[in-house]
């Protein structure tokens, strides 16, 4: 019973271990999966067609601005804001957790220096 | 008697091969002139004609002397360029900018006027004895819903009366949700009533509204840029540009490298009615079948019987920007009856480099057949051997023109923007 008790318990632990690490991507993996063919690996963008992320005002600004970006997509661009051939779609259906990853991969990488965000930061923009 | 059949097969094959013979094209050894930024096959020479022209997309030669072409982002507030070389030395010494507060990417000439793309409306001004027009433009053409994505209006005349304009669709794969993993495609996909196709008008006549007055030509067409009419073989042809992020949405179906390579930008033929396949189908050039689309259905292996087979498949995401077939007979033989395409380069074959970035050459015959494998009749614009990433290329080809003695026009809106002229030198 004991015994029993403990192999339960252990196959618990192992089962969310595998699980944890599945979801555990890192900001990297999530964004060339989502971001990449689009703004390219190096985060380039395609002239004409989508923005480069690199030294970008939202990404070295207030939490909010990479954020919305991939909440919303394009509607979260203001008119005037960068004028681009292609629509960004909203990628709202990834997790916030997924989002904090992928706004905090941005913004610490491609020359910018706005820092990290959480899912706590993610969770009260979504369907303002 | 073996002698005499030996001599009518000679017979039969010698004119057919003069005719339709393929030409060699560029010397993958020859070195690529940084200056010039481009390579082409031995016997031509080229000349930077323009430098600093702004973001030119089409351009045309116009028989007054002086090259058009259409900005896609203004120029000190001007939508368009004339240049001419009056010394002829290859290199345009006059410059004027006009056509203020527009933006587009067709040009063309036609009765007596110069046609000009907005996206949202075709227009034309009485050509000028020279330099820039002087008069206001006629509205031909209008009615194009305002969207973002694919919306330049590119456009042909048939030399007859005809006006046929490409109406992009505003979407890569008519997906319920734009570009969104896992989002079905719409069926039908009602963007095809409005976009995806070919539109005609009469190439004259004012104030036509595009679903009142225009006829649809052809449909399942995703953004046919490259658009042009080939008078001897009588027939309008296009080259779109395919969808994007098949591996993206559908890692379980296409591999990286298949994603590089699919789907084929799809050459064709097309006749009143044709239908392109898009959104619905797609061409594999690997299997040289017609494949349903994953978002219909589709798992890379599945045929499909919707959409015309093309005339030619070539690699994936290479972006055709402007079609063209000649109209005088200065280039050798072997040059004249095919089409001319002007390949901008993809952006959507990572993680494998980017590739096109060259114009090809597609040899035909008179009645607009093809004849051989495709060539590439320039490349070398990229200005590196490996292209990771699009911006790291110096220029991207975009629109050909042909003037009245046969040299031929090159536009790149990257580095500020070039124009380069071609001519044939001989052997």
């Amino acid at each position: 019973m004991r015994a029993n008790r403990y192999l339960s318990a252990l196959v618990i632990l192992i089962g969310s271990a595998v699980s944890a690490e599945e979801t555990a991507q890192t900001g990297k993996a999530l964004y060339d999966a989502n971001c990449g063919s689009c703004h390219q690996a190096d985060g380039g963008g395609v002239p004409m067609l989508q923005p480069e992320l690199i030294g970008r005002p939202r990404a070295n600004g207030p939490k909010g601005g990479v954020i919305d970006m991939i909440l919303y997509g394009s509607d979260a661009m203001a008119e005037n804001e960068g004028d681009y051939g292609n629509e960004m779609p909203a990628f709202a259906h990834l997790t916030d957790l997924e989002i904090a990853k992928i706004a905090t991969y941005v913004r610490t990488h491609f020359e910018n220096s706005g820092g990290p965000v959480t899912s706590d930061d993610v969770k009260p923009r979504r369907a303002r | 008697m073996i002698k005499n059949i030996f001599i009518a097969a000679l017979m039969c094959a010698a004119p057919a091969v003069v005719a339709e013979a393929t030409p060699a094209g560029v010397d993958d050894a020859a070195p690529v002139n940084p200056e010039l930024g481009l390579r082409l096959p031995a016997g031509f020479k080229a000349t930077v004609f323009a430098d600093g022209v702004g973001r030119v997309r089409h351009i045309v030669a116009a028989s007054n002397g002086w090259l058009y072409g259409a900005l896609m982002r203004p120029e000190k507030r001007m939508g368009a360029v004339a240049l001419r070389d009056a010394d002829g030395d290859g290199v345009a010494e006059e410059r004027i900018f006009f056509a203020k507060g527009l933006k587009g990417t067709g040009i063309g000439i036609y009765d007596g006027n110069l046609y000009y793309g907005t996206d949202v409306s075709i227009i034309r001004w009485k050509l000028p004895e020279s330099g820039e027009p002087k008069s206001d433009p006629e509205l031909i053409a209008y009615g194009f819903a305002e969207k973002r994505q694919h919306a330049a209006k590119s456009f042909a005349f048939d030399g007859k009366g005809g006006l046929y304009v490409n109406v992009g669709a505003p979407s890569n794969a008519c997906m319920e949700k734009m570009r969104t993993k896992g989002s079905p495609g719409m069926d039908p996909c009602p963007i095809l009533e409005e976009f995806g196709g070919i539109w005609k008008f009469d190439a004259v006549k004012q104030n036509q509204q595009q679903m009142k007055d225009g006829m649809r030509y052809a449909t399942g067409i995703r953004n046919a840029v490259a658009i042009d009419w080939n008078t001897s073989a009588d027939s309008l042809y296009v080259i779109p540009h395919g969808r994007d992020q098949l591996g993206e949405f559908f890692p379980e179906f296409y591999t990286p490298e298949d994603s590089a390579e699919l789907p084929s930008e799809e050459f064709h033929k097309v006749a009143e009615g044709a239908d392109m396949g898009w959104p619905y189908s797609y061409y594999d050039h690997r299997k040289g079948k017609r494949m349903v689309m994953p978002e219909y259905g589709g798992d890379g292996n599945t045929e499909s019987d919707k959409g015309q087979m093309p005339l030619v498949g070539f690699p994936g995401h290479w972006a055709p920007n402007d079609l063209m077939f000649l109209e005088t007979d200065a280039l050798p033989e072997d040059y004249r009856s095919g089409a001319f395409i002007g390949f901008h380069g993809s952006w959507n074959r990572a993680p494998l480099p980017q590739q096109g970035y060259r114009i090809a050459y597609v040899p035909m015959d008179k009645a607009g057949n093809v004849t051989g494998d495709w060539i590439t009749f320039a490349d070398g614009f990229a200005g590196v051997d490996v292209i990771k990433s699009p911006r790291d290329a110096k220029h991207r080809p975009m629109g050909m023109a042909e003037d009245a003695s046969g040299a031929l026009y090159v536009s790149s809106l990257m580095s500020g923007g070039r124009i380069w002229k071609i001519t044939y030198a001989g052997e």
